[in-house]
């Protein structure tokens, strides 16, 4: 009887462990396919392999229309697909069209197309390929690109012309550099482009051809185009692994990998281990969100007192620990072309603060003010963080300190990221820190940031005339005539104070040095804050 | 064992309820969350109008409590709103790892904590038992996610013995016993961490249980026999002692499927707790009520397994019901 049991308890152990071999055995035959690594290379100058850490590693399927909604899912796509145009660290650059010009009295961007660009099936790319994707975005629309504005498109010979239903100022980054252009001869009888997922689906001109995307693993692998028209591709293969921030400077001392976003702390230690960091622009702002749809905060004095008591630099110093720049009142970087820098700034003053509030009718009582008998007391909620969310704890306590200082009463309340944007998304709140990107891209972003219908947005529309040159500024195409008129919107908001920007963090990406990898100008395509662009592996 | 059986059917059936209901009630909605949180793409009226469609949210909540058991009887969890494909696909990528991580750990941690705690119990108060007494409460007292991170930053980034991400090296073009070693290689990090994560509750409930059977007569009798001091350890008190410990595995599998999330996490191991995640904080429901129906029937299963082994062990505990 006793060994009967004994041998069944270890019968009970051994089940799972055999389970275990099994699987793993499984999972070695379902695991990522297998791939011969790149024997003896015979080119010296090209790299066999080009590893880039990413924490988050799945960006989805990187065709047009399955990857995620997010940037770095843009970027694995915009790899294998290309545009008319494209840009690099300074400026437009030529992809798909070799040249291009603006006729004004027609309202139309004519573009000169390539008539070297073969599809990676090896099919010759032509002006039909372009009408039909923008036709076919018309039924199937894409919601990184918004061709709302466009109104037709023509293709005479290798010069196509799309014509604007309205004059757009934002169409050459928005719509002509974020547009792919798909295949017509793969793409014409797909119905539901979302789940189209087989290698067809991946079929692009650009320098990197699809090779594999696995899921579960967060990794991708793109081989070199070597018939690509661009130039030679400096790498003969590119690859994407998921790696935690954390461990990304680990990951690339030990080689695993080559390039990677890391965290400012590491900065230094790389740089000394010869690695190369390259600094971010300021595209991304941490927002003191004021809802000045009810009371106290609807009163604009009350708003602008707020913005006196706030000192960002201090935020900045002990909160980020100096890892970031102190916000802006009028939400655009300093490093932007199309920053103010007449807008005023709201220097900490707790005396301007007080004597604003004492003309709203506040009186002082012991260390709060309050108004007829009813204390100053907001409540400020912000995310504690969590995987994949910005934790603003010590921003929210400083910010306290801060407020109290002054005799506004503070009430913190921390709550899940997603809870924050809906409590704001419905008015449901005094005071949020929260935060968003998209500063780097076209002076649009501005207009979504304030008169948007977002969560992000401070969805200020009480100011008619700041309405009305956000919306001018779209139509606009003059660059400097449009530069005055953000300018001008900028310094509107500020007197308003929808909202606060508190800081642009820095952000750091470290590469070996063997690819010279850059940030875009204003990001990648509409703006991806990603150091990632296809053409820094082309030369 | 039939009258169980229906308790469990009875179960089931609450969690699956509590499965819909449950993500709907938190705050925020998928619309926003997967669509509204990137500035460089405008959640527009029409196409939140058309995502709502699609994602048939427009319906009233009974229709579509009533649309999610119609599809499950078919065997069809839905369509995931973020990640677009089919929620079995994406829980059939991650469960294989998960269940690679977390079995191994529940079944080391399990061997290693009933042996360890048969012998401490055995040895009750003498040096090697306070030593691990002590030893099992420090490693008790550490959240799960700080054993992990140690052992990546000592092993990982420090040492570099093991990598620090990841299953495998990916396009490593590996096959057969070398796939497999280096399987192992990138599991040994976070399995270590979770086996060590769960191995002093297992330890100190054999031990103590421990504590009550050597004081039976039976061990009197079978030391009286003259039965080597290792038979009477393992297979009467020991054996004995098994019976409160198989009933708290369906807890213990519980337990281990929140340190499992901490651990994927810091490990970038693939899995269901990422997923898992992931799948929180976009609100995304059909994918949810996928993971949260696979957890509930793995526990359940555990519990269902744990009341049969219970029964094999120590006949009598079938009849309390």
């Amino acid at each position: 009887m006793s060994s009967r049991m004994s041998f069944q308890l270890k019968a009970l152990f051994l089940i799972p462990a055999l389970v275990t071999c099994l699987l793993l055995g499984t999972l070695t035959g379902c695991g990522i396919d297998g791939r011969e690594p790149a024997a003896g290379t015979s080119e010296p100058e090209r790299l066999a392999s080009y590893v880039i850490a990413d924490p988050n590693g799945d960006w989805g399927f990187p065709s047009p229309f399955s990857h995620y909604q997010r940037g770095p899912g843009y970027i694995r796509m915009s790899l294998i697909f290309e545009t008319l145009i494209w840009k690099d660290a300074a400026d437009f650059v030529p992809a798909l069209a070799g040249s291009w010009d603006y006729d004004a009295s027609a309202n139309a961007y004519r573009f000169e197309l390539r008539d070297d660009v073969t599809w990676h099936d090896g099919r010759p790319f032509t002006a039909d390929d372009v009408v039909f994707t923008f036709q076919y975005l018309k039924a199937h629309p894409y919601p990184f690109a918004d061709t709302d504005v466009v109104e037709s498109v023509t293709a005479d010979g290798n010069v196509l012309t799309i014509t604007l239903s309205r004059p757009y100022a934002p169409f050459l980054e928005t719509v002509a550099g974020t547009v792919p252009i798909l295949p017509r001869h793969v793409w014409h009888d797909v119905a539901d482009p979302e789940g189209f997922r087989t290698p067809e689906a991946a079929v692009g001109t650009g320098p990197f051809k699809y090779g594999d995307y696995n899921k579960e693993q967060g990794t991708y692998l793109y081989p070199a185009n070597p018939d690509y028209y661009g130039g030679e591709v400096l790498v003969r293969e590119l690859r994407f692994v998921k790696v935690t921030e954390e461990m990304t400077a680990a990951a690339l001392r030990n080689g695993q990998v080559q390039a990677g976003s890391i965290t400012p702390e590491m900065a230094a230690g790389l740089e000394e281990s010869g690695f190369t960091v390259i600094t971010s622009p300021y595209y991304w702002n941490a927002k003191l969100m004021i809802n000045h749809q009810r009371e106290p905060l609807a009163q604009k004095e009350v708003r602008r007192a707020l913005a006196y008591a706030v000192d960002r630099r201090e935020i900045v110093e002990l909160a980020q620990r100096g890892h970031a720049l102190a916000g802006s009142s009028g939400l655009i970087p300093p490093d932007s072309e199309w920053f103010a820098p007449q807008a005023h700034q709201y220097p900490y003053d707790p005396a301007r603060a007080a004597a604003l509030l004492e003309g709203s009718g506040y009186r002082k009582e012991g260390a709060f003010y309050a108004r007829d008998g009813k204390t100053l007391e907001l409540e400020l909620i912000y995310s504690g963080g969590g995987a994949g969310s910005t934790n603003f704890t010590r921003d929210a306590e400083l910010l306290k300190q801060q407020l109290e200082r002054t005799g506004i009463k503070v009430n913190l309340r921390s709550m899940e990221a997603k809870t924050v944007d809906d409590r704001v998304l419905n008015w449901n709140f005094d005071l949020a820190v929260s935060g968003h990107g998209g500063l780097g891209g076209d002076p649009l972003q501005l207009n979504r940031a304030i008169i948007g219908a977002g969560f992000n947005s401070a969805r200020y529309e009480a100011d008619e005339e700041l309405s009305a040159v956000l919306n001018q500024q779209l139509l606009t195409m003059d660059k400097q005539e449009r530069l005055a008129l953000v300018q001008e919107a900028q310094a509107l908001y500020v007197a308003e104070v929808p909202a606060l920007t508190l800081y642009y963090p820095n952000r750091y990406f470290a590469h070996d040095g063997r690819i010279d990898l850059y940030y875009t100008r204003g990001g990648v395509a509409l703006g991806v804050p990603v150091a990632i662009n296809r053409m820094a592996f082309v030369r | 064992m039939r009258g169980k059986l229906i308790n469990y059917l009875i179960a089931l059936l609450i969690i699956l309820t509590l499965n819909f209901l449950l993500p709907r009630l938190m705050p925020g909605d998928p619309l926003q969350a997967i669509h509204g949180g990137e500035m460089l793409v405008e959640l527009t009226p029409e196409r939140e109008a058309e995502l709502l469609r699609r994602y048939a949210l427009d319906q009233p909540l009974p229709r579509q409590f009533a649309n999610y058991l119609g599809r499950l009887a078919g065997g069809d969890l839905g369509r995931s709103y973020y990640y677009a494909v089919p929620v079995s696909e994406v829980i059939r990528g991650a469960l294989p790892w998960t269940l690679l991580l977390a079995g191994s750990a529940l079944v080391l941690s399990s061997v290693a904590g009933i042996l360890l705690g048969i012998e401490a119990g055995w040895r009750r108060d003498r040096p090697a038992d306070r030593a691990l007494v002590g030893l099992t409460g420090l490693l008790n007292g550490f959240p799960d996610f700080l054993i992990g991170a140690l052992l990546l930053v000592v092993f990982g980034a420090g040492l570099a013995w093991f990598p620090v991400s990841g299953a495998l090296t990916p396009y490593a073009g590996l096959a057969g016993p070398a796939l497999a070693a280096d399987v192992a290689r990138h599991l040994a990090l976070p399995l270590t961490a979770l086996t060590l994560a769960n191995l002093a509750g297992m330890f100190l409930l054999t031990r103590g249980a421990m504590l009550g059977t050597i004081r039976e007569r039976y061990v009197l009798t079978a030391r009286a026999k003259g039965l080597r001091d290792r038979t009477i350890r393992y297979r009467h008190a020991g054996r004995a002692a098994m019976s409160p410990v198989a009933a708290r595995l369906g807890v213990r599998v519980g337990r281990l499927m929140v340190g499992l999330l901490f651990i994927e996490t810091i490990f970038a191991y693939p899995g269901v707790g990422h997923m898992l995640h992931q799948a929180l904080t976009m609100r995304d429901y059909p994918l949810l009520q996928g993971f949260f129906l696979v957890i509930a029937v793995t526990v359940l299963a555990a519990n269902l397994l744990a009341d049969i082994i219970q029964h094999r062990i120590d006949p009598r505990s079938g009849h309390a019901y």
